[in-house]
């Protein structure tokens, strides 16, 4: 029973930052502009939460809970400026989008590692690549948690569960109710209708991959403070790649997004408690680590033909084209 | 001011890398008319509309609304002055719904509890249905795009102007997709417009429907104006005439019908697209030497997949084609046209040529794998010189520098003098001719139509799949109407009318 109980706990902790992700990553996509970057956005999103954290752990009398908001905030920040690149090469430059994915990639865990190491040599003296965070605190819900399962859901949550679920509605909310999210669909399926009918697709765009980047960093923070409890290159593991196969699943739809998010968060977690219920050696807890991914490439294959990608993701939009 | 004009350009230039789209133009169209620009291809009509449309800026000259001087920096800023544009190519979002495109850009915004904005699409569809009554313009504003056809896209663009309160309406070559009836719809709801006090500028190359709605049309070639005239009092042929800028045959004369032996033979023919429906049902039918058989029909019933099969492109499901008495149906594509297939296919950029090959490779396409263009599996580039020096004269292909020149930097037209000559030259008994006409301006159409009458007159079997119906009543000797995958009708071409024929392209049967 603990197991099953700590499959839940365990696989939401991993889920939901990854479902933020996914939805960053859904923004961008759904807005017309191919995003490969969100592992990149994370990465670099978590980078400057971290900065922020560990500046105002020195420097304030700040309690570690407000401090992990503070870099809740300027994960969001970071990663939206930082996406800021990927929207002018996409969007400015007409650029080819996957390629511009794959670079700011690649650039953010130069640029971080690299950044890392001159603060901690500048403020520390010693040439660390991480920042350590620790593990944010949790909390259970009195009395739902003592039931059996379903208790699990609400045993040992991290606080940024709640902020992430509260974001994602708003999320879902701007898209699909408001004035804004109705063009950023718009340009996703035909940027031309945007600017002939007079809204800006552009700017639209450029709003939506921002958005992308900061919701992503929200993402790359929260596992900072969870699974790796301090900020390091290890941070760029691929969980950026597994939000856009999320995404990708639940067909660019926020909600479905949301249940492919929380069943690969229970299938990892299953993976790492059935690796402990049998007894085995951790060596092999990694290769039940790989089951989020073996699932990936399954799913991609039956799923695939059914999905509609927004139409004109990954095309460059050339506003003087008939 | 003279505000005698409710719009005025005045020598507006506008020039684009290499070419000068518009050289010194003025028009001047007055509130509550008609006004049409009739051009050919890259005359500059559209280009000229969308600066007036705010698209572009004029590289010179001065733009008036209403007497007033403006400078248009965007579309929005064009239709703050109750200007509107229906695109040739339509610009809306598949996955909305008609209302959700009609407001797309002025989205009407409510407040739910007082805090949370959202988009009131009940009241935007209310409005709609009102204005969709008003002008007769039938569309129902919860429908999504993707489900409606053409026609009705063309109202909802309509629609858009309207519920942005435009007073001036661009018409982009609006009648270019749709079928006669169809058309006569569109032409309705224009004259009810002008009733209503709109004033419309018609961009189009079909002199038909200027004699039919336009008060005054202005006449474009090469970026010039070239005459502004009285529609009331211009015969068609000197529209034509102004508008090529030499004398043009409107109608290709041809002599009585010669015809020979069956060449080709389809027989309860079906054919089943990707996902397995059947997109060709049974269609039988037969081409005989000297004829052309013409098969008309609106885009997308079966006629591309129908020629598809007939050259091997597709897989015939069921049902057998018959080459000369001999059975094609499960033949090579190479081994057909051997048997005597010459193919003109509908998109000719993608099927007909290299684009990045020079024009005497793609002379060569039909030849390169037989001497004396081959030997022992060697190319002989000095054959497929002295064989396109000798295309290029006969069939009249402009092209720079001879053999050598590259089909991209090639005009459509010329590109397609190179196909056919090239599938002429086969000599083959039966020609597919797909849409062979299909983005050509008035010059390029006359000689096309040209070859395929002479191609007739010399014995050889001609199958025409064409959307134009202007070029099907000019060319055909006998006409099949496909429609839904089906052959609705086979006549002989003197027994149907235009009328007749656009009635059973959409799917009329009964008189």
């Amino acid at each position: 029973m603990s197991y099953i109980n700590a499959m839940i706990t365990s696989g939401l902790a991993f889920a939901i930052p990854l479902f933020i992700m996914a939805v960053g990553g859904i923004y961008s996509e759904k807005s017309g502009i191919t995003n490969l970057a969100v592992e990149g956005f994370q990465g670099f999103g978590a980078f400057c939460g971290a900065v922020v954290a560990v500046f105002l752990g020195m420097n304030t009398g700040l309690s570690s809970s407000a401090i992990i908001y503070v870099a809740m905030l300027f994960s969001f920040i970071g990663g939206a400026i930082y996406a800021i690149i990927h929207a002018l090469l996409c969007i400015k430059f007409r650029a080819d989008q996957v390629i511009s994915g794959v670079v700011i990639n690649i650039l953010g865990v130069a640029l971080t590692t690299f950044l890392t190491t001159t603060i901690n040599t500048a403020l520390f003296g010693n040439a660390s690549n991480k920042f350590t965070l620790g593990v944010s605190p949790r909390f259970s819900v009195p009395g739902i948690s003592k039931i059996p399962i379903i208790g699990a859901v609400f045993t040992n949550i991290y606080p940024f569960e709640i902020i992430i679920l509260i974001i994602a509605v708003y999320a879902w909310y701007l898209m699909y109710k408001t004035k804004f999210g109705m063009r950023l669909r718009a340009c996703g399926e035909n940027p031309q209708a945007v600017d002939a009918a007079g809204g800006d697709g552009a700017k639209t765009r450029f709003l939506a991959v921002m958005s992308s980047g900061g919701l992503s960093g929200i993402g790359g923070i929260c596992f900072a403070y969870s699974l790796l409890s301090q900020f390091s290159p290890s941070i760029y593991l691929g969980y950026g790649y597994l939000a856009i196969a999320a995404m990708i699943f639940g067909n660019w739809n926020i909600i479905p997004t949301f249940f492919v998010c929380i069943f690969f968060g229970i299938a990892r977690a299953g993976g790492y408690q059935l690796c402990l219920a049998m007894g085995l050696a951790s060596i092999y807890s990694d290769l039940f680590l790989m089951i989020p991914y073996i699932l990936t490439l399954l799913l991609l294959m039956f799923f695939s033909k059914r999905n509609h990608p927004p139409k004109a993701a990954g095309e460059v939009y050339d506003k003087g084209k008939r | 001011m003279n505000s005698e004009y409710i719009v005025e350009m005045r020598n507006i230039t506008k020039s684009f890398p290499g070419i000068i789209a518009n050289d010194d133009v003025t028009i001047q169209v007055r509130k509550g008319e008609v006004y049409a620009l009739l051009g050919e291809n890259g005359a500059g009509k559209s280009t000229l509309m969308s600066m007036l449309y705010g698209m572009y800026e004029p590289d010179r000259g001065e733009i008036y609304i209403r007497g007033e001087k403006v400078v248009f920096k965007s579309p929005s800023e064009a239709a703050e002055k109750n200007i509107g544009m229906v695109h040739q190519h339509f610009k809306l979002v598949d996955n909305y719904t008609i209302g959700e495109n009609i407001v797309l850009g002025i989205e009407p915004m409510k407040k739910k509890f007082g805090i949370f904005p959202y988009v009131d699409m009940k009241e935007a569809n209310e409005k709609i249905a009102k204005l969709s009554k008003d002008y007769g313009l039938e569309v129902n504003p919860t429908d999504l795009i993707s489900d409606v056809n053409v026609s009705i896209k063309q109202r909802v663009e309509i629609l858009k102007m309207l519920y942005r309160e435009a007073e001036i309406l661009i018409f982009d070559e609006p009648t270019a997709i749709l079928t006669p009836q169809e058309i006569e719809y569109l032409l309705k709801i224009m004259e009810e417009l002008k009733k209503g006090g709109k004033t419309i500028i018609l961009i189009t190359h079909k002199i038909e429907e200027i004699r039919k709605i336009a008060d005054r049309c202005a006449i474009l070639r090469r970026g010039r104006l070239i005459d502004i005239l009285d529609v009331k009092s211009t015969s068609t042929q000197e529209m034509a005439n102004l508008m090529v800028g030499r004398k043009v045959e409107l109608t290709t004369d041809k002599q009585p019908p010669k015809f020979g032996k069956t060449v080709l033979e389809v027989e309860h023919l079906s054919v089943y697209d990707e996902s397995k429906v059947e997109v060709v049902k049974d269609v039988s039918f037969k081409v005989r030497a000297g004829e052309v058989f013409a098969i008309a029909g609106v885009s997308g019933n079966g006629q591309v997949e129908l020629a598809d099969a007939i050259t091997g492109l597709m897989k015939a499901g069921k049902g057998k084609i018959i080459l000369n008495g001999k059975d094609i149906t499960n033949e090579k594509i190479r081994q057909r046209t051997e048997d005597g297939i010459a193919y003109i296919p509908e998109d000719r950029q993608k099927y007909g040529v290299l684009l990045d090959f020079n024009l005497r490779d793609n002379l060569g396409l039909r030849k390169y794998y037989k001497p004396p263009f081959s030997q022992n599996g060697i190319l002989k580039f000095s054959e497929f010189e002295s064989y396109a020096v000798r295309l290029i004269d006969e069939y009249d292909i402009r092209c720079g520098q001879g053999g050598l020149t590259s089909l991209r930097s090639m005009s459509g037209g010329n590109q397609q003098k190179a196909i056919v000559g090239r599938e002429i030259e086969e000599h083959s008994p039966l020609i597919i001719f797909v849409q062979p006409t299909r983005g050509l301006d008035l010059g390029a159409i006359e000689n096309i139509h040209k070859e395929i009458i002479a191609e007739r007159d010399k014995g050889t079997a001609v199958l025409l799949i064409s959307l134009e119906l202007d070029e099907v009543m000019n060319l055909a000797d006998t006409i099949g109407v496909i429609y839904s995958g089906k052959m609705l009708k086979v006549a002989d071409a003197s027994t149907l009318d235009s009328q007749a024929v656009g009635r059973y392209m959409m799917g009329v049967t009964e008189a």
